[in-house]
């Protein structure tokens, strides 16, 4: 025991201590002279290092009927290479500390390599044998068709994917986003060896793709290893994002995906959004926010706290480099559904038509700012943030700026972005659960498209 | 790995009973405020079950000077963030904050625990309990294979024993708690002779601890916290179960009581359920999805329980595959491994998975501040957390395979089966 008890003035919260600024880690950016991109940062609080090549080569780029391509080409690439199986590649990256995965999300695809930082030499060889070289070989292209084939049906079992795939098949007719990241059961079943080595070649060139190295280790040596490795063929650059443009809507929709006895309601409400690479972007991300991206934004207070209709409610952009959805989702008491739709209507329509209080944006701003250094604490994190600059063209001072334009944004600039990118008239509003219960709730709305379980259900 | 773990702390405890426990850490301007209270859901009865649980609502709802929601506005409105979550054993309560905020931590925290009383009113008790109820309805009742949990622990740990009764409480109980039984549950067991406090982060330690007593000293102790008496043998008679659900694919769940948490034995279930599942070139993803690809997902984990940790191996079964087919195959592989079938190469590679896994979780203050938090609560001496490395460095494959054949018998499991409801019809 140090000092005795001390009284403290408990009816106010207590003034802040001095303030030590944060500062997000240097980090080299180094282009190759086949066009291979380098970023590295050293983070060093544990032995640990994270390696990952980044291609254009995400769900944007899967062609029309082909669904799925994008992600499943990029399950396969550490399935097999010209000289190493399956598991004796998983093998390889374990006996590093790690692990060797491969993905796609709808904005690229890539391979990653988690290791301890002592390894990084083997660590470096099988990330660029498992990019440059992977097989496809027919034997694991079958098995994971088959996996890919059962978590699609699955994939009806679970309200939200249910709710969140309606959503994306009213607002995206037409475009890649109108279909699961995941494909459908039809496009996978077509799939074959030959679409995977036509969107491997296409879109897995070293010409563009970018490599992101994190953790305990020398940015510069390993720039200089990867340069040496990887940097010099000259390949082809894949082609640029085709431009996605969902259809024009002009009056608001009603959906309800039938699931008779459902215990509960899974609603998402939204319309197409805007792309991480508009301007806007960054004062939107403010806006959401204060909407509905915290526990004490207007959404969730509105529904979880003042109401009881739902254990959590939130609005999230989903931001890629198109347009993808800005939405309003929760899980809701069924008898409270219609409510809790009306009431995320009108908190859309106050957010247009009304300021913001000046403590309520203050708040805001200085949560979004303030959670930066939280979330930068891991090598993961670096990584990621390291990423979202690789991939959607940011400046290397993108995140100083970023904090300052975000202390920026005023009343007057959120009122008018509330009003440019949020439309009530363009919503869907998307219902899972019983429809013999829902649809009186919900047919005052307008007219409500029954989607039967049979038909949600495959 | 050579490297250990870089845990500096001390430890204190100040007159009232509540033990301090402080990790410095400069490298980022963040502090953490972390409290655990020694109150988990085996602290409750049947009947009157989700008391804990329902605290971590009712503790976000105001004291005597924060008001309803306040919590989460003042954390946040200086960039914060805060959370809590409850098990059988325990709750904690946490925030990361800059540690230029230290002081509005401990202000938040010191006022639910010292004044909580006045704000818990029945009208915030509705409001919450109507959120549990939600939260059970979409967590719980609204996810495929969501009761597994509850049932596997039911069948496991048979009427009557502390950890039978799911942390979140049944419905009837969280509608039938009353204010008075509430405030009661709150007095017992939140107090500062039943916690710990933790600070970890970028602040000195001896002005952490002056500002831990200065907004901690004033609230009085409690009685003495009545103890449960926990039973920790193996469960003795194979207990089974079969739940239909909403699902497409079946899944069994094979489940063991274990040794506590801390204990070696404890540790060996954890490698060994690295060494069943960690990764792609684990034993059962090897067999069930590779080879014979019978099962659509596997997974081995046991629980950090602190008097019987729960081994649980689960396989959900791949389209036209029959149950009895994959739990026979689990059920193998733990035969297999008690008569000591263990390849060195697969344990090596799930010590380096429990020790990156291990580093990978140290990368975060909030997650060292529980650590530290964890081995403070269950065993008084937070100096446990780093020793950990140890452990997972010298298990032998001979204590794997004897944790397997004295824990995982078939005598002492509890099989639970979920099927599709249009199968069971």
């Amino acid at each position: 025991m140090s000092a005795p008890p001390r009284a403290v003035p408990r009816e106010v919260p207590p003034p802040p201590g001095v303030a030590r600024a944060f500062h997000f880690p240097p980090f080299l950016n180094r282009r190759c002279g086949n066009g291979l991109r380098i970023y590295a940062a050293r983070v060093e609080r544990v032995p640990l290092a994270t390696l990952e090549l980044v291609f254009p080569a995400g769900g944007h780029w899967d062609p029309a009927g082909r669904p799925g391509l994008a992600t499943l080409t990029a399950s396969l690439l550490d399935e097999g290479t010209e000289r190493c199986g399956s598991l004796d590649l998983a093998r390889r990256a374990e006996d590093l500390g790690g692990y060797l995965a491969s993905f796609a999300d709808w904005d690229s695809g890539a391979v990653e390599v988690g290791l301890l930082a002592s390894e990084l030499r083997p660590a470096c060889e099988l990330l660029a044998e498992v990019a440059t070289a992977p097989s496809f070989p027919e034997r694991e292209i079958e098995r994971l068709k088959k996996l890919r084939l059962a978590e699609l049906d699955r994939r009806r079992y679970e309200p939200s994917a249910l709710a969140e795939d309606h959503l994306a098949r009213v607002l995206y007719a037409g475009t890649p986003y109108a279909e699961p990241l995941q494909g459908t059961s039809e496009s996978v079943a077509r799939l074959e060896r030959e679409d995977f080595l036509g969107f491997y070649r296409d879109h897995y060139a070293l010409g563009g793709a970018v490599l992101i190295a994190a953790g305990d280790l020398d940015p510069e040596a390993l720039a200089d290893r990867i340069e040496a490795t990887l940097g010099g063929a000259p390949t082809a650059v894949a082609p640029p994002p085709p431009p996605i443009e969902p259809p024009a809507r002009a009056a608001w929709t009603v959906h309800v995906v039938d699931r008779p006895g459902a215990s509960q309601t899974e609603l998402r409400i939204g319309h197409p959004g805007l792309s991480r690479r508009d301007p806007d972007y960054v004062p939107f991300l403010v806006l959401n926010t204060l909407f509905g991206g915290k526990f004490t934004s207007r959404i969730n207070l509105n529904l979880r706290e003042r109401h009881g209709f739902t254990y959590g409610a939130s609005s999230r952009l989903s931001g890629r480099l198109g347009p993808g959805p800005f939405s309003i989702g929760a899980g809701v008491a069924t008898a409270s559904a219609g409510a809790a739709v009306r009431e995320v209507l009108e908190e859309i329509e106050r957010i247009r038509t009304e300021p913001v209080a000046p403590d309520e944006l203050e708040e805001t701003r200085a949560y979004v700012t303030g959670v930066f250094p939280y979330s930068s604490q891991t090598i993961g994190d670096v990584a990621k943030r390291l990423e979202v600059l690789a991939i959607y063209g940011l400046p290397d001072d993108y995140y100083p700026t970023y904090l300052a334009r975000v202390a920026a944004v005023d009343r007057n600039e959120l009122l008018a972005l509330a009003q440019r990118h949020l439309d009530p008239q363009r919503l869907a509003i998307v219902a899972v659960g019983p429809a013999d219960q829902l649809r009186p709730q919900l047919e005052d709305l307008g007219p409500v498209e029954v989607i039967p379980p049979a038909e949600a259900l495959g | 790995m050579s490297t250990t773990p870089d845990l500096p702390f001390e430890s204190h405890t100040l007159p009232n009973g509540l033990q301090v426990v402080l990790h410095p850490d400069r490298s980022l301007p963040l502090v953490t405020v972390n409290l655990w209270y020694h109150v988990g859901s085996k602290n409750e009865r049947p009947g009157r079950t989700g008391f804990a649980h329902l605290f971590e609502h009712m503790l976000f709802q105001g004291s005597a000077h924060v008001p309803t929601n306040g919590h989460f506005r003042y954390v946040q409105e200086v960039g914060g963030v805060a959370n809590g979550s409850t098990t059988h054993d325990r709750t904690n309560y946490y925030e990361t904050l800059p540690a230029a905020r230290l002081d509005l931590g401990l202000w938040l925290e010191s006022d639910r625990m010292g004044f909580l009383l006045p704000a818990l009113t029945q009208e915030n008790l509705d409001k919450q309990r109507d959120v549990v109820m939600n939260e059970r309805s979409q967590r719980i009742e609204n996810q495929p294979y969501g009761r597994a949990s509850e049932t596997l622990y039911g069948l496991l740990y048979p009427d009557g024993h502390p950890y039978n009764w799911p942390v979140i409480g049944t419905m009837e109980d969280i509608a039938a708690a009353t204010l008075d039984e509430v405030r009661a549950f709150f007095s017992t067991y939140y107090a500062p002779n039943n916690a710990v406090l933790t600070i970890a982060g970028d602040v000195a330690p001896g002005e952490a601890l002056d500002r831990a007593a200065a907004w901690f000293g004033e609230i009085p102790s409690a009685g003495p916290v009545p103890k449960v008496a926990i039973d920790a043998k193996p469960l003795g008679g194979e207990r089974r179960g079969v739940l239909a659900d909403e699902i497409l694919l079946p899944r069994v769940y094979l489940a063991f009581r274990t040794p506590p948490y801390g204990s070696r034995a404890w540790y060996a279930a954890d490698l060994l359920a690295s060494l069943l599942s960690g990764g792609k070139s684990s034993l059962l993803y090897r067999d069930l999805i590779y080879d014979r690809q019978t099962a659509q997902e596997v997974g081995a984990w046991v629980s950090l329980g602190e008097a019987s940790g729960t081994f649980t191996l689960i396989a959900t079964a791949r389209p036209g595959v029959a149950l009895e087919e994959i739990e026979a195959a689990l059920a193998g592989h733990l035969e297999r491994i008690a008569a000591g079938e263990i390849a060195e190469g697969d344990l090596e590679r799930a010590r380096k998975r429990a020790l990156t896994d291990y580093f990978g979780s140290l990368q975060r203050l909030d997650m060292r501040a529980d650590l530290l938090a964890r081995f403070a609560t269950f065993f008084g001496d937070p100096g446990g957390a780093a020793r950990e490395v140890e452990v997972y460095r010298t298990l032998a494959s001979r204590e794997l395979a004897d944790f397997a054949a004295t824990y995982c018998r078939p005598a002492d499991r509890a099989c639970l089966w979920i099927v599709p409801r249009s199968a069971a019809r």
